[in-house]
């Protein structure tokens, strides 16, 4: 069914964005947007008893980067053990593939779409590697989709804040989101990965000096902050704090949140930033006092990152971190240093249950979430694939909505580090659909600045998604019964039946051409790429306004 | 004379360098001049002209009658072999893994045997590397092992390891270390030699120095391991560089091996990265390609259904034994430059650049050369994805006309394709 017009009757609706929940109505589209009426005898899809929401929207993933392609050649394994074999399509090319934790790209598409996810950003994309990003994004059907820009340990970014250049420095973001259709500015480890390639290991604290220069963590941060802020970028700057899985973190965390008061800002993979103890010592969970402020602050807003019991691949530009997990774990490991820009570092990694720090990370992430109070500021995220497949997202809906399933399986963890945890002291808190609904798709929509998704009043993309109701929630979420994207049925009965390319969600913020001078200077003495080839040219569509 | 054309920031893939500052300029509809000069710029452009003929059985056909007999080559039966070949955009290796997966095929590249040897290792180990400019800017100390980059990578010193201006470096220091005939720059400032039976012992013993091992009574030929290893223990950022390309012998895949692991030891004490020498003809493109779209960098067999890596023997070398099904070359079927390949012995489709030159080609489509007459990306050695921009007007274009190919196999009646 792909007729440009389509009713889905009486389905159970969440849609929180328009203040929906559970009435049982109709949603109709038309040439892919989600219109108030139709006609009378325009083709319906039969939604009675079943529960219907917008599509939902990934805000942090890693999936589409040469980073996952390093990745993916370290798991020949989990691919053959994972075979993809082509879909069977009504329309397009089926493309076989293969899964495991990275899965190729067109896998991917395709189990996005398995879930009822039509929206995902790649996370973490250094600008010189944007046009691999967007080409993998090419081969990944079925989701809109975008990059988030590293910025923060560039060299450009870092003389301009030593200079005091702070308009350059906002003019260089806006020039850098358009030269790589960037959609956010992501900011990882500001300062550390810079000292990781100075041989100086990390930075440690926010006004720790990066690699004897005056910039500071904190420097980085309120620059690109102010930066955001001033392009009016729909997104604010999309923070992985300093000091990633180190004890004892959650000050760093909570010094970064203040740091940035009053202005918005996006703190992601949270999980891996609340810990309380010492290094070398003692683990706790800090969740409590982490989200106490996040709850307080209106301009804050993070996703959880939360891990899950099984394989995983730890893919992050915060390469000093991966070094330290492969010297402590042993492990394969990849670490490609990107010229003036950026890091990268790989460790595939598992996560156990009678680990004690893997117990705790899992507990951390729970408490953000159960104690968090207003779900469109907190929102889902595995940080996939570093805490866990994209695919393990039906269970973790299970784990906030089902207290029975969280509290049979926080009994058979690893207790070392969990005595005075609040998830261990007992959260009775059981998420509804509606909540659901909104850290899976309203809320994440809403932080991304996506007025076109996460909802389905009328002008929104026609994306959507049409549960079975089942007691057993991981089944439920793992297995729509249908999902819309675009206006076209990609999911029927279950399986996928199309597969249409997705959009390319960027930006192209104005600046001073002033800038272009220096930059052109700037690349001639130090970049090898071109400034002329530096920019990714021919993008699908056009920049969000 | 003046030229008809000047086109700037144009990209070389006549090595892996990727040199993307060229200036090319075109007289009467060729290329006249390249600069900086370079050799192995001159070889690839040329004079830019290439064949524009499309041919069945030898006799000139048009695109419509190539195409469908295309079609019947490759589903005539047995399993087919798709060969990425070089001299093709990223785009068009994109659609050619397509087709493969189409007609459940088995897919080969053009990654040589010594290259293909050292990916395993790293997919095994991983690795410490850097995009080339990482070298640019932060190398004070590189080491040449067995190999001189002027002779297969001429501006590789110029333009990355030997660069003269640079964020971090003030004072770069170039060590070589030679293994029998293998030769590193002779103008480096330290410079030690190994019998090719000693290579992979004084490996071990530079890794183990550079743990803190100290050695007495090492064997006198393994003596300056220890001083190379200590010398790069000075610097703060250490770049070590071979050759990933170097002809095939019994010790590539353990001088791969212990090169990693010497690379990824010295990021205990300071940090440093491993340089792999790679060729051109956007030969990194095709490894990039095949595994964000399959998950493996390197030959997939699709005949059960789903990409599978690790087949025996690679496509080519049973293609030298006339032990395949039909054949579909995409690229250049000259560059992969293998005499030894007998095409004429086989149902062959050569789609790409003087595909009319390949003897016994059942169907062959000449189309344009990557960057020189077709737009889009080609990959540096490095993995930097780099823009190809077109100097000339060319025939067809290698990507629109595999997606001819893809479309005709996918409207053959159902059961005749996956």
């Amino acid at each position: 069914m792909s007729a440009s017009r389509l009713r889905i009757v009486g389905g159970a609706v969440h849609d929180p964005a328009n203040g929906v929940d559970g009435e049982e109505r109709d949603v109709c589209i038309e040439d892919g947007r989600i219109v108030a009426s139709l006609p009378d005898g325009a083709p319906t899809l039969d939604a009675r008893g079943m529960v219907v929401m917008p599509g939902g929207v990934d805000i942090h993933a890693h999936f589409a980067s040469s980073s996952c392609n390093h990745a993916r050649r370290l798991i020949p394994d989990e691919h053959a053990a994972d075979p993809a074999p082509a879909p069977d399509l009504i329309e397009g090319t089926p493309r076989s593939g293969s899964g495991g934790t990275v899965p190729s790209t067109f896998t991917t598409g395709y189990r996005y779409a398995g879930l009822g996810y039509t929206t995902a950003f790649d996370a973490a994309v250094a600008p010189l590697l944007a046009r691999h990003s967007h080409a993998e994004l090419d081969d990944t059907p079925c989701v809109d989709g975008g990059i988030f820009v590293l910025l923060g340990n560039d060299e450009y970014l870092l003389r301009q804040i030593e200079l005091g250049e702070h308009d350059r420095a906002r003019d260089y973001v806006a020039w850098m989101l358009g030269a790589t259709g960037g959609y956010a500015v992501k900011i990882v480890n500001p300062g550390g990965i810079e000292a990781w390639k100075t041989g100086g290991r990390n930075v440690a604290a926010l006004d720790d000096p990066v690699s004897g220069r005056t910039v500071t963590p904190r420097a980085i941060l309120e620059t690109l902050a102010t930066a955001a802020d001033q392009l009016g970028l729909p997104h604010p700057v999309h923070i992985h704090c300093n000091n990633l899985g180190v004890a004892g973190n959650a000050a760093t965390t909570l010094a970064s949140m203040e740091t940035l008061a009053g202005r918005r800002a996006h703190f992601t993979h949270l999980q891996f930033h609340c810990y309380g103890g010492e290094p070398g010592r003692e683990w706790t969970s800090a969740a409590s006092r982490v989200i106490e402020y996040v709850n307080a602050h209106a301009e804050t807003s993070a996703d959880v990152g939360q891990v899950m019991f099984g394989p995983a691949m730890t893919i992050t530009a915060d390469a000093p971190v991966e070094y330290l997990l492969h010297k402590s774990s042993g492990r394969r490991w990849t670490n490609i240093d990107i010229e003036l820009e950026s890091g990268c570092g790989i460790v595939p990694l598992a996560y156990k249950e009678k680990a004690a720090v893997s117990a705790l990370q899992w507990v951390v992430g729970l408490e953000l979430f159960l104690l968090s109070r207003d779900p469109w500021r907190v929102v889902l995220s595995t940080d996939h694939p570093n805490g866990g497949s994209f695919l393990s997202y039906p269970a973790l809906i299970q784990l906030l909505m089902d207290r029975t399933v969280r509290d049979d399986r926080l009994k058979q963890l690893n207790q070392k580090f969990l005595a005075g945890s609040a998830l261990a002291d007992g959260l009775d808190r059981q998420y509804t659909l509606n909540e659901i609904a909104i850290v899976t798709r309203a809320g994440p929509a809403r932080l991304l600045g996506l007025r076109a998704k996460g909802h389905l009043g009328p002008g929104a993309d026609a994306d959507v998604t049409v549960y079975v109701r089942d007691p057993d929630i991981a089944k439920m979420f793992a297995t729509p019964r249908y999902v819309v994207k675009g206006g076209s049925l990609v999911v029927e009965e279950g399986q996928l039946r199309r597969a249409p390319a997705g959009s390319r969600l960027r930006l192209a913020p104005g600046y001073d051409d002033a800038v272009l001078r220096d930059l052109r200077k700037h690349f001639q003495a130090y970049s090898t790429v071109s400034f002329d080839n530096y920019p990714v040219r021919d993008l699908p569509g056009e920049p969000v306004p | 004379m003046t030229a008809d054309r000047v086109v700037h920031s144009v990209t070389c893939l006549g090595c892996g360098c990727g040199c993307d500052d060229l200036t090319v300029k075109v007289r009467g509809g060729r290329i006249a001049e390249v600069s900086p000069p370079c050799p192995l710029a001159q070889r690839w452009f040329g004079d830019g002209t290439v064949p524009g003929d499309i041919r069945v059985d030898g006799r000139s056909a048009t695109i419509e009658q190539a195409i469908a007999a295309a079609v019947d080559v490759l589903a005539a039966g047995g399993t087919p072999l798709v060969v990425m070949a070089p001299e093709i955009t990223t785009e068009a290796q994109r659609v050619a893994i397509a087709v493969a997966d189409t007609l459940g095929a088995e897919l080969d590249g053009c990654t040589s045997d010594t290259a293909a040897a050292g990916i395993a290792v790293a997919q095994r180990r991983g690795r410490a590397a850097a995009t080339l400019g990482e070298l640019k800017n932060r190398a004070e100390a590189v080491l040449f092992w067995a190999v001189d980059p002027r002779d297969r990578y001429p501006r590789y010193l110029e333009r990355y390891a030997a660069a003269e201006t640079s964020t971090h470096v003030r004072r770069r220091s170039l060590l070589s270390v030679s293994i029998g005939a293998d030769h590193g720059p002779k103008d480096a400032k330290l410079h030690a030699q190994f019998t090719p039976g000693d290579e992979v012992d004084a490996l071990a013993v530079m890794t183990a120095t550079v743990r803190g091992r100290k050695f007495d009574g090492l064997p006198q030929p393994l003596q300056p391991a220890v001083g190379l290893a200590e010398r790069l223990l000075e610097a703060t950022y250490v770049a070590i560089v071979h050759d990933a390309e170097a002809p095939r012998e019994a010790r590539d895949a353990q001088r791969t091996e212990g090169l990693i692991g010497l690379a990824q030891a010295l990021n205990g004490p300071g940090r440093a990265a491993l340089s792999s020498l790679r060729a051109g003809g956007n030969r990194s493109g095709a490894e990039a390609a095949l595994t964000w779209q399959t998950g493996h960098p390197l030959r997939v067999s699709f005949a059960g259904g789903s990409p599978r890596a690790g087949a025996p023997a690679s496509g080519l070398g049973r293609l030298r034994s006339g032990a395949v099904g039909p054949v579909l070359v995409a690229g250049s079927a000259i560059a992969l430059g293998d005499s030894l390949i007998p095409l004429e012995k086989v149902p062959t489709v050569v789609i790409g650049p003087g595909a009319s030159a390949t003897k016994g080609a059942r169907v062959a489509i000449d189309t344009g050369i990557a960057g020189i007459h077709e737009r889009g990306t080609g990959y540096r050695m490095d993995d930097v994805p780099l823009p190809l921009t077109p100097v000339l007007d060319g025939p067809r274009s290698a990507a629109g006309t595999l997606g001819l190919l893809l479309a005709a196999l996918r409207s053959r009646p159902p059961g005749r394709t996956r």
